[in-house]
């Protein structure tokens, strides 16, 4: 095992030395107005007020014409936030208030004073990645889930029809930023050429592999591995950081350098702990203590570590079993399988479902997996435009009067794959309208829910949760455990037709590896503690309703109804605290996150970023175009030169994963962030944004009237 | 241009005779136009010179100024159209009204999603047996059942039970959690991960590894990394499924030899070859593909002999050792150490950690380039999350245990010898005890079976004598496949019925697999039974298989 030396790093490199001085002038200059509208917005954040009063304070504020949407939301949430008060008393009102509003206003004043110096700020957030503001007495760590008590603090995640699902244009850049881009990548092209035309003449070694030699053809082809070795290999630094422990709240990075214009890398021994926002783990359910932790451990005991074989043979353990039965559950659909890879969840079932003389019509930003499946399975494939119902009807209209290329047959069946929310975009599927075409056309519709099962909707059931509809509307779902449960592998559910028959079907039951037990278990206890646990006595609600199969239309209409989770279905093993079994922690979980994405999402637009994607996502692409800034900012967001000098890691994402001009920087974030993470995170994105000439949008708040109107923007209805 | 202008005055000037008074307005818009167009054209700097160069290139060349004018047209052509092909394009595409397309969308009957069940897939369904409790060498099949003894699991080491695994994942369990939350590329890469990496390069000797986190898409997602379209594969029939989808992705000219054989193999290569020399044409990639000890049959690769070829033909190799990693060799490092050739000869060595590690998992070691390449180009690494933590140190503990107890290994080749001897009086010819020489290759691998000397027999076991991965055959099965299953079925409850022996038959999709393979039973040794265990379960199969078949008869 690897040293582990959890050092801060002071900030040494001139580079960053120098920023840093650029830094504090930017931020002196914009701290007077800061302070002055902190101080009209005192009532929220700093005397210990209650959900209510602090809520009505946000809606006696002047409102846009949204003003009775807003109200309806936040009256429901303001009942949600009485139960959570009263749940939370030890923490919140007897001792935890006073604690976490005098240390925010310390916070504050020092953010907004000049007389305080950089070396104040830094020493007050020395230890802010690992102890929290306030003394809780819950035994997850602080550095994998914080300790937010604030009640305001909280949102619920449903759709609201006033806000668009896709807006119809994405916001463009400037045409400087345009051509810019364009210059940079074309002045990398030339240069890319000029080295690789000189390497392969004067140093041949390194080039043995792209050449053929000794009667060998080349193992990587010269031009496929050009943007690799060219482009890539310069932002190397920003991708595969080896980290260590938990990727929760916090993670711990190795730092490492390269002597060889990042050929290869070498671990320096030291470590840093950064904010996080960049894992899927949306509800922060990655931990290696707490209770969840602790029924994986007594699982561990009874179980091992693996259950031997293939499902078909021993691999099906009882465990295996209950885990089925409770995502199907949780879904609100008859019957479910798992698969102990999410990858190969839609690699092993889409050859299952259609054959050749199918079609298949997916979204063009759908996921390889998708695409890996579908080329296994041998039928056609169609790509419509992302989000783009028009272009997927006229391409349905299309495909259903053609018929098959050449032969003009009809198709067996069509099937339309699209995902709930876009891993690159943080768009929304439109669901509803999907569900008005899919009953005149008649395709099949396959949900990949790998991102959003868990991190959206009222009860944290995905997409379909947040829009309203029935999961049983949906022909095939989808979805990942790696994300929201923190666990790994992903399931399909459906009727329990369809799942018998893939059960007997699906290449993984019969040929890959069961799930871990382990694994299986972090399944069910983070699933039941979304649900909640019904007591053994009570009768839990009958899932299925007879003969209902006669109109769709009427089932479409009706709310869905999702239950706690009745407590015999739960291995007899597991042992779960009283706050966990009642529920209110997966709620709690739930409404974090949908706090921390709007937030943040709402606050980056005010501060005139440009950014995609649906404010309710927890995936919040900021788009930052030129290559060379990629790799600046991740940087800089490591090498805080901010007074309160945090690294924060944050994932870049460029070509091929998106177009080639639109780079970006893709924010994960968490139940398990705080306010104050995300205030972080917002006063980093200014220092850099500025700094890097992000801001391309009309910027309309500073970055202090952001943080202290944070629950006026989560509750407006537009940014 | 001054001349086209005249000529258009002209057409004016003769048209207006007969042009009715309300168009001469139009006209007169029209030529006015024109005139205020050719002046702003000539206030632009430069213009003179374009005007000059366009009248002397037509003077001197008209031809010339034809095509340039037809390459404009062309241009603005494509441009126009738009990348969309396919839509609305190509020589079959027939134009309907928006009614009638209504009318075809309404008359369209899509297929159901997916078929009824039939009768054989609920028998499928029902024959799938549930663990209740830990897997390991005894199971229990209901909640407070009697346990039966399980050779259906694979636990070559019996490291499925094995304390220190547990404690393994324990400890990892507190310090990582579950799930990595992320790809490798996206802070999902683990200490754990570059640990268990690097331990097992060392291991078997090559330059790197890479850690995937599924067996079954380590196979199918190694081979399109490297393999493409215009590529060569030349592959073994009998390769197990994950191989065979692989191959079907990478959309490569796959060309099969038959299984095992050597000879048809090099007859391939060099009908490769001679291709090569007949057409020209650049160099393209070529690779084997083969396994280790196959999935489907328990058969051993002829290691020394591919090794030949591939230098010979001047091949790149992928083995796949999914079942051989952990069973094989005086530690276990598969086939290349039973054939004392060093790992580094392979050019892709694609192992499972769910099998021989008891932990889950795969990964592929090679030297750097290759590694490097798949960390970037193999989809199922890019685009997945990482392996949890508990699996990878799970399977470094596994590395230590065929390091320091390589006795295990003995026991375990002692115990299939045990259950093969026994099984052996079914079988059609003696069973010969292998010697030690590592390169040894048993008369069982040059399928098809031998000449019928034992007048009783009723099974053919082509597995390697070495191989803790023994599949059944029926000698004289019967006609159809779904009879075949169902009697190897019969055997199986039979087995478990009356001597509380698990045992399971291969199961295949059918209709998926590229050869179909022949229906048979799968038995997992593991070094963990009791020489008695052993003796029991053998017999208890021997009296099932005869038991059943001479029911048939």
């Amino acid at each position: 095992m690897m040293g582990k030396a959890n050092s801060r790093r002071s900030t040494s490199s001139q580079a960053s030395s120098k920023l840093s001085t650029a830094s504090r002038s930017l931020f002196s200059k914009s701290s007077p107005k800061a302070s002055a509208s902190g101080a009209g917005n005192s009532g929220t954040s700093e005397s210990p007020v209650s959900a209510r009063t602090s809520l009505l304070n946000v809606l006696r504020r002047p409102k846009s014409s949204h003003a009775i949407t807003s109200v309806t939301s936040t009256n429901a949430s303001s009942k949600h936030g009485q139960s959570f008060d009263s749940f939370n008393e030890d923490d919140y009102s007897d001792h935890g208030s006073t604690v976490a509003s005098s240390y925010a206003s310390s916070i504050r004043s020092s953010w907004s004073s000049r007389s305080s110096s950089s070396e104040d700020i830094a020493k007050r957030y020395e230890n802010y990645l690992e102890t929290p503001f306030v003394n809780t007495t819950t035994t997850i760590k602080h550095s994998e889930y914080g300790v937010c008590t604030n009640p305001n603090w909280r949102w619920t995640s449903h759709w609201d029809p006033a806000e668009p699902v896709h807006p119809e244009e994405e916001p463009q850049p400037p045409y400087y930023i345009l051509l810019s881009t364009y210059l940079s990548y074309l002045l990398l092209i030339v240069l890319g050429h000029i080295r690789d035309f000189f390497g392969k003449r004067f140093l041949p070694k390194a080039y043995a592999h792209l050449v053929p030699h000794d009667g060998y053809a080349a193992l990587n082809s010269d031009f496929d591995s050009f943007y690799t070795r060219r482009l890539k290999m310069r932002l190397d630094d920003c991708f595969s950081r080896p980290t260590t422990g938990v990727a929760g709240r916090t993670v711990v990075c190795y730092d490492r350098v390269s002597h060889d214009e990042n050929n290869t890398f070498q671990l320096t021994g030291t470590t840093t702990r950064a904010l996080n926002v960049s894992s899927y783990n949306y509800l922060g359910f990655a931990s290696s203590s707490g209770p969840c932790a602790d029924v994986v451990e007594a699982s561990l005991h009874k179980y091992g570590v693996s259950s031997g074989g293939l499902r078909h043979d021993t691999g099906t353990t009882d465990l295996h079993e209950q885990t089925e039965k409770l995502v199907a559950r949780f879904l609100g659909v008859e019957s479910a399988y798992v698969c102990s890879m999410g990858f190969a969840t839609n690699a092993t079932t889409i050859p299952a479902l259609v054959s050749k003389g199918c079609l298949v019509i997916s979204d063009e930003l759908i996921h390889a997996s998708v695409r890996f499946g579908v080329r296994i399975s041998g039928a056609n494939v169609r790509a419509f435009k992302h989000n783009n119902l028009k272009h997927l009807e006229s391409l349905l209209r299309e495909s259903i009067s053609q018929g098959q290329p050449r032969t003009h047959r009809p198709w067996k069946k069509i099937m339309v794959i699209v995902e709930g929310l876009y891993s690159m975009e943080g768009t929304l599927v439109p669901l509803p309208q999907l569900l008005e075409l899919r009953n005149k056309y008649k395709f099949y519709l396959y949900l990949d829910e790998a991102h959003s099962v868990g991190a959206l909707g009222p009860n944290g059931r995905g997409v379909c949760d947040y829009f309203g509809i029935d999961p049983r509307e949906v022909d095939v779902l989808m979805g990942t455990f790696t994300k929201s449960f923190g666990a790994a592998g992903g399931y399909i559910a459906g009727t329990k037709h369809l799942i018998d028959r893939l059960r007997v079907t699906s290449h993984h039951m019969t040929y890959a590896e069961a799930m871990s037990p382990a694994v299986c278990t972090q399944i069910i206890a983070t699933m039941s503690a979304i649900m909640g646990v019904a007591p053994p006595l009570a009768s839990p609600p009958a899932l299925e309703e007879p003969n209902d199969a006669s109109s769709i239309v009427s089932r479409a209409s009706r709310t869905f109804n999702y239950g706690p989770v009745p407590s015999h279905m739960l291995p007899s093993f597991m042992k779960l605290p009283q706050v966990v079994l009642n529920g209110l922690d997966g709620r709690d979980r739930l409404r974090r996150i949908a706090f921390n994405s709007r937030y943040l999402s709402s606050a980056l637009r005010k501060l005139g970023f440009v950014v995609y994607g649906h404010r309710d996502s927890p995936i919040i692409p900021l788009l930052i175009y030129n290559p060379a800034k990629m790799l600046l900012f991740s940087q800089m967001m490591l090498n805080r030169f901010g007074a309160d000098k945090t690294p924060i890691v944050i994932v870049v994402v460029a070509y091929p994963a998106t177009p080639l001009i639109t780079s970006r920087i893709r924010f994960c974030l968490s139940s398990s962030h705080t306010k104050h993470d995300m205030d972080m995170l917002l006063r980093a994105c200014e220092e850099i944004g500025t700094l890097l000439d992000l801001k391309l949008a009309k910027q309309t708040m500073t970055v202090e009237q952001v943080i202290a109107s944070a629950e006026e923007l989560v509750a407006s209805t537009h940014v | 241009m001054s001349s086209a202008a005249g000529a258009s005055t002209s057409h004016h000037g003769s048209n207006s005779m007969e042009v009715p008074a309300p168009l001469l307005p139009l006209l007169s818009i029209l030529s006015s136009l024109f005139l205020n167009l050719s002046s702003v054209f000539h206030r632009i700097p430069g213009s003179p010179i374009i005007l000059r160069y366009i009248k002397s290139s037509y003077q001197d060349d008209p031809y010339r100024s034809l095509l340039e004018v037809l390459l404009v047209a062309f241009a603005i052509r494509t441009i126009f159209k738009g990348r969309t092909g396919g839509e609305g394009q190509g020589k079959s595409f027939i134009k309907f009204s928006e009614k009638e397309i209504d009318e075809l969308v309404d008359e369209w009957r899509p297929a159901p999603l997916v078929e009824e069940l039939e009768e054989s897939d609920i028998q499928t369904l029902s024959s799938v047996p549930t663990i209740h409790g830990p897997g390991g060498t005894h199971v229990k099949l209901s909640a407070g059942g009697k346990s039966v003894l399980n050779l259906a699991s694979i636990d070559w080491l019996g490291l499925v039970e094995a304390d220190q695994m547990k404690q393994t994942a324990i400890d990892t369990l507190k310090e990582y959690g579950v799930g990595t939350c992320g790809p490798a590329g996206f802070y999902g890469l683990l200490d754990v991960h570059l640990r268990f990496q690097s331990e097992v390069a060392e291991f078997l000797g090559t330059e790197d590894a890479i850690v995937y986190s599924q067996a079954y898409a380590t196979t199918a997602s190694v081979i399109p990394a490297f393999a493409k379209r215009g590529d060569i594969i030349v592959a073994d029939r009998g390769v197990n499924f994950a191989i065979q989808r692989g191959l079907q992705i990478s959309r490569s000219q796959i060309r099969w030899y038959a299984h095992g054989d050597m000879e048809d193999m090099e007859r391939v290569m060099q009908q490769v070859e001679k291709e090569r020399k007949r057409k020209g044409g650049k160099l393209t990639k070529k690779f084997i593909v083969t396994e280790g000890i196959f999935e489907n049959d328990g058969m051993m690769v002829d290691l020394p002999k591919v090794i030949e070829l591939k230098h010979k033909y001047k091949y790149r190799l992928m083995l796949d050792e999914s079942h051989s990693f952990g069973m094989i060799g005086a530690h276990g490092k598969g086939v290349t150490e039973h054939y004392n050739i060093p790992a580094s000869e392979v050019d892709m060595l694609i192992a499972s950690m769910a099998n021989g590690c008891a932990a889950g998992g795969g990964f592929c070691a090679g030297s750097s380039v290759v590694c490097s390449h798949q960390r970037i180009n193999s989809s199922a690494s890019v685009f997945s999350a990482s392996l949890p933590a508990m699996l990878a140190t799970t399977a470094s503990t596994a590395l230590t245990v065929f390091n320091n107890q390589p006795e295990l290994f003995n026991a375990l080749q002692a115990n299939s010898l045990l259950f093969r001897q026994i099984l052996n009086k079914l079988e059609p010819t003696p069973f010969s005890v292998p010697p030690c020489d590592p390169a040894y290759i048993t008369p069982s691998e040059s399928m098809p079976p031998p000449a019928v000397t034992n007048n009783e027999a009723l099974i053919h076991i082509p597995s390697h004598p070495q191989s803790a991965l023994i599949h059944i055959f029926l000698l004289n099965p019967p006609s159809t496949l779904q009879e075949e299953e169902a009697m190897l079925q019969d055997i199986v409850d039979e087995t478990l019925n009356t001597s509380q022996v698990l045992v399971t038959r291969a199961r295949r999709l059918r209709g998926q697999e590229g050869l179909e393979p022949e229906p048979s039973l799968k038995i997992c040794m593991s070094s963990n039974f009791t020489k008695k265990e052993v003796e029991k379960a053998a017999q208890a199969l021997k009296q099932a298989i005869t038991k059943v078949c001479s029911k048939r008869r």
